[in-house]
């Protein structure tokens, strides 16, 4: 039985007219037994580019490595592939097939493969079509409520517009969650990650294509180890008080300010997807009306729900004091997760400047990027940053942009921009 | 909350009581009152609005009541619970509005529904159960008039919901916070009132700024005898609350089980007696906790004691809380001396006021609990020659009124507004030191003495050495003018 508990770290005193409340909220689910084990059933899509640009190598590497996924997604785990390129097909259930997905077994995966062998490249890329002909897959087994894909691609989405696929990434948003590979330099990291982000998954770089049979098996364990097939994480806020922003702080940044649900007027839900056995860190901050020096009041509930039903409550807390010792304190793990947040978008906003010729802005960004990334310990942002930057003065931020820095290197820095490291406690 | 079921007063209310989720210690001995919002300072008479089980249907207050926003100071809707302009509670604001906002909402755009009118069962000063001055046992503690008899409107549903939110009407959640505004609903602790007898009551309370209440207030009668114990926690060493409330039960205890046994006459017997349950006092601060010498900074707590008899008054203390004798006629008395900085340089010829404002003057030099040195009470005793007043209180009502004569005008000020009932008035000094500023915890304890009339004659006769020369002028007793008497061991 899966259970779910929540930890607030935050410091609970204002200052004298202090309104806004800040805190870490550690989401933790524990007993949480595999996917198969969550009740309803359980659907895997591999989306695989089978544009005109994958003819080669790449589509060879890719080609297998939808056959090793194959093998591990376990028998009467319903499971369909999908090719894409500017169109989407389904390759397997065969596209004459009456039903659109089916249970694995050893027949439907031995039959599977040779669809997948028998794929060739060409045409162009229009992803909204891949994720709506999966979600129009998805949506025939209703009893499958834990719903995830895989979607690879190797270039631009560049056969049709972008608001295109904007819109069809809103339309299916909640529907199944999707982790999104780009594999080689040519993809787009910000099409990816509006994928990924909507959709609740994560977006990586894969270097060689012979890495990208390790990656799915990796993902296909992750998403077989979820067990809890959907969580929402609630805020309540007491009347006269807003969410300033909710988001996801670890294991990656996600804002989920924009995702709020009403629950009730004062409660807000948020998606926050399958859960395996793991532990998630939120940010919360709320503003509410400042009150008399000495009073307290609840600023926050924050609240895990599985279905309707609430498994786990933090209290966030608000008190006025006049005690400077008290209110001048920052909880260490706010500041952890507030400077993690900030570097994430440096080193975006850095690379997008850099990519647009801004020179001047790129080392502004990422020399704060540098800095952030010193202060807050997360050594992954530090080594990627090396490859894109020459690193005079790491406390200061002082940096030159390095000449000839690979667009590989670029990409691996800005895929992993969003990821963040624990706060030590 | 055994008294719950051992209060015969209380079979009329609910057997669930309503916060007894919300934490606070057990404090069998006391009731406690929730009617006041602490952030008004406003005694719980005050809050009490018109009868408030009124249907929806039914009007907000009267016409002229139209009650404005507090924060922004617009006009709000009848019977809106939340301002439109700002979204400001209402009720958090004004009294006016706070009659007005605990009827269901008429607006239909108030922002909130009703969901939580059933369940709003006004305090009502005339329903409460009154029974103080007719318990006789000492120990048992009464419900004072005007505390809240929750659920027991003719409109209530339910008696096992919480009571509703003091601040806005809402529904209190089981983790303690209100669903619609945030408020902590109080403590049980934040607000305690105990009335054993109709010539003697007491209040504590949590104050304005601080978030818990570590002062505890024990009172007792026994025979023509009246017992007023009060115990301020040191509120930088954690659980204090618990020893304090510990400490002031014990010491009661001990002295109205004692001072039946003793000459009422007898000064020294009453000084031992002091001294005895000053010792039992600091023995349970001690065990109030498991751990206590473990600690580093070990729960502790000050004492104040009085023994009141018909003409003989003998108190007892460590630390900063204070007894006071404010006789009717005739100057007043603070009858302890603190064991704080401030006393030090008192003695050392600073004037008071410069003395407490010093930095260090609320440290105290004495105190109980695990890592106290002498914890043996300084006594004593004064014959009062009239009637007059005995006042026991914490420094959260003596910060704002510290000499005897200010006391005294404090007092006689209350007794020309709200009338000779200790009770109320011990509220109305509550209230007054949370108006003041309410930094501190509040604990108001207060005794009639009324001599037997015609006042007997000086017992001179049978007096002890050390009460020799008692005449119906109040004599204050240098500190150790007692030490002749054997001090009993320690337990």
């Amino acid at each position: 039985m899966a259970t779910f508990r929540a930890e607030v770290f935050q410091n609970e005193f204002l200052p004298d007219g202090g309104t806004d409340v800040h805190a870490i909220v550690t989401v933790t689910a524990e007993g949480v037994g595999g996917a198969a084990t969550a009740g309803g059933g359980v659907a895997e899509i591999v989306m695989i580019d089978t544009s005109g640009s994958m003819t080669g190598p790449m589509l060879a590497a890719a080609k297998h490595a939808a056959q090793v996924a194959l093998d591990h997604i376990p028998d009467g785990t319903w499971f369909a592939i999908v090719s894409g390129s500017h169109v989407a097909q389904r390759v397997f259930p065969y596209p004459n097939a009456p039903v659109a997905i089916v249970q694995m077994e050893p027949a439907a995966r031995a039959e599977a493969k040779r669809a997948v062998s028998r794929l060739g490249a060409q045409g162009g890329t229009a992803m909204s079509t891949w994720l709506r002909l999966a979600d129009q897959i998805f949506a025939t087994v209703p009893a499958a409520t834990q719903r995830h894909a895989i979607l690879l691609t190797d270039g631009k989405n560049e056969s049709e517009p972008r608001d295109q696929l904007t819109s069809t990434i809103r339309a299916v948003t909640g529907r199944f969650q999707c982790d999104a590979r780009g594999v080689g330099e040519r993809w787009q990291v910000d099409e990816l990650r509006e994928i990924a982000t909507a959709l609740l998954g994560s977006v990586e770089l894969i270097a060689d294509p012979a890495d990208i049979a390790d990656d799915f098996r990796s993902l296909l364990a992750t998403s077989l180890s979820r067990g809890v097939a959907d969580a929402q994480l609630r805020v309540w806020t007491p009347q006269g008080g807003q969410v300033l922003f909710v988001r996801q702080v670890a294991p990656t940044v996600e804002d989920l300010t924009a995702r709020r649900t009403a629950v009730t007027p004062l409660i807000g839900g948020y998606p926050t997807g399958a859960w395996a056995a793991e532990s998630r860190d939120y940010h919360v901050a709320v503003r509410v009306p400042s009150k008399t020096l000495g009073s307290e009041q609840l600023a926050a509930r924050v609240q895990v729900a599985v279905g309707d039903e609430v498994v786990a409550s933090g209290l966030v807390k608000a008190a006025w004091s006049d005690d400077a010792s008290l209110t001048a304190r920052i909880s260490p793990e706010v500041a952890h997760y507030t400077g993690q947040a900030e570097l994430a978008s440096v080193i975006q906003e850095g690379l997008a400047a850099k990519a647009a010729g801004d020179e001047a802005t790129a080392t502004v960004k990422l020399g704060r990027a540098v800095q952030l990334a010193a202060e807050t310990g997360n050594e992954e942002a530090t080594s990627k940053l090396r490859r894109v930057v020459e690193i005079d003065d790491e406390e200061h931020g002082t940096v030159r942009l390095k000449r000839g820095a690979s667009r590989l290197d670029e990409m691996a820095l800005d895929t992993a921009s969003t990821k963040t490291s624990r706060v030590r406690r | 909350m055994d008294s719950v079921v051992t209060d015969p007063t209380q079979t009329n209310l609910p057997s669930d009581p309503p916060n007894s989720y919300f934490g606070g210690d057990s404090g069998a001995e006391t009731r406690r009152t929730t009617s006041s919002a602490p952030e008004e300072g406003a005694g719980p008479e005050e809050g009490a609005g018109p009868e408030e089980g009124a249907g929806p249907e039914e009007g907000a207050g009267p016409e002229e009541e139209v009650p404005v926003c507090g924060v922004c100071g617009e006009p709000t809707g009848d019977g809106a619970r939340f301002c439109e302009a700002c979204g400001a509670p209402v009720t958090a604001t004004t009294g006016a509005a706070a009659s007005a906002a605990t009827t269901p909402a008429a607006a239909s755009d108030a922002p909130v529904s009703s969901p939580t009118a059933s369940v709003e069962a006004a305090p009502d000063p005339g329903t409460a159960p009154a029974a103080s001055s007719t318990a006789p046992d000492p120990a048992a503690s009464s419900v004072a008039p005007g505390s809240p008899a929750p659920a027991a409107g003719p409109t209530a549903t339910s008696t096992s919901l919480p009571a509703p939110c003091h601040a806005c009407g809402g529904v209190v959640a089981a983790d303690g916070y209100c669903t619609q505004c945030g408020a902590r609903a109080p403590a049980e602790r934040d607000h305690r009132e105990e009335q054993p007898a109709a010539h003697v009551a007491g209040v504590s309370d949590v104050g304005v700024r601080r978030r818990r209440n570590e002062d505890a207030l024990a009172l007792g009668v026994a025979g023509d005898v009246t017992v007023l114990v009060v115990c301020d926690g040191v509120s930088s060493a954690p659980d204090s609350d618990i020893a304090s409330q510990a400490a002031a039960t014990a010491a009661r205890d001990v002295l109205v089980a004692g001072v039946t046994d003793v000459d009422a006459r007898d000064a020294g017997a009453w000084s031992r007696l002091l001294v005895d349950a000053a010792h039992h006092a600091d023995a349970a601060a001690h065990a109030s906790v498991d751990d206590a010498t473990a600690r580093q900074d070990p729960p502790s707590c000050t004492l104040a004691a009085a023994v009141v008899g018909e003409s003989l008054l003998v108190a007892g203390w460590l630390g900063d809380s204070r007894v006071y004798w404010l006789p009717d006629d005739g100057p007043a008395e603070q009858l302890t001396e603190d064991d704080s900085i401030a006393a030090e340089l008192m003695a050392g010829g600073m004037s008071r006021a410069a003395a407490e404002r010093s930095p260090d003057a609320h440290a105290i030099t004495r105190w109980l609990g695990a890592d106290a040195g002498d914890t043996t009470a300084r006594t004593v005793a004064t014959r009062p020659g009239g009637p007059g007043w005995v006042l026991a209180c914490s420094d959260g009502l003596w910060n704002y009124a510290s000499a005897p004569d200010v006391v005294a005008d404090l007092l006689r000020d209350a007794l020309r507004r709200v009338g000779n009932d200790p009770l109320t008035l011990s509220r109305d000094l509550v209230a007054w030191a949370r108006a003041a500023g309410g930094h501190d915890n509040v604990t108001v304890a207060l005794a009639r003495l009324t001599p037997p009339s015609p006042a007997p004659p000086a017992p001179a006769a049978d007096a002890h050495a050390d009460d020799a020369g008692t005449t119906p002028t109040v004599r204050r007793r240098p500190p150790g003018s007692l030490a002749g008497e054997p001090v009993p061991p320690r337990p």
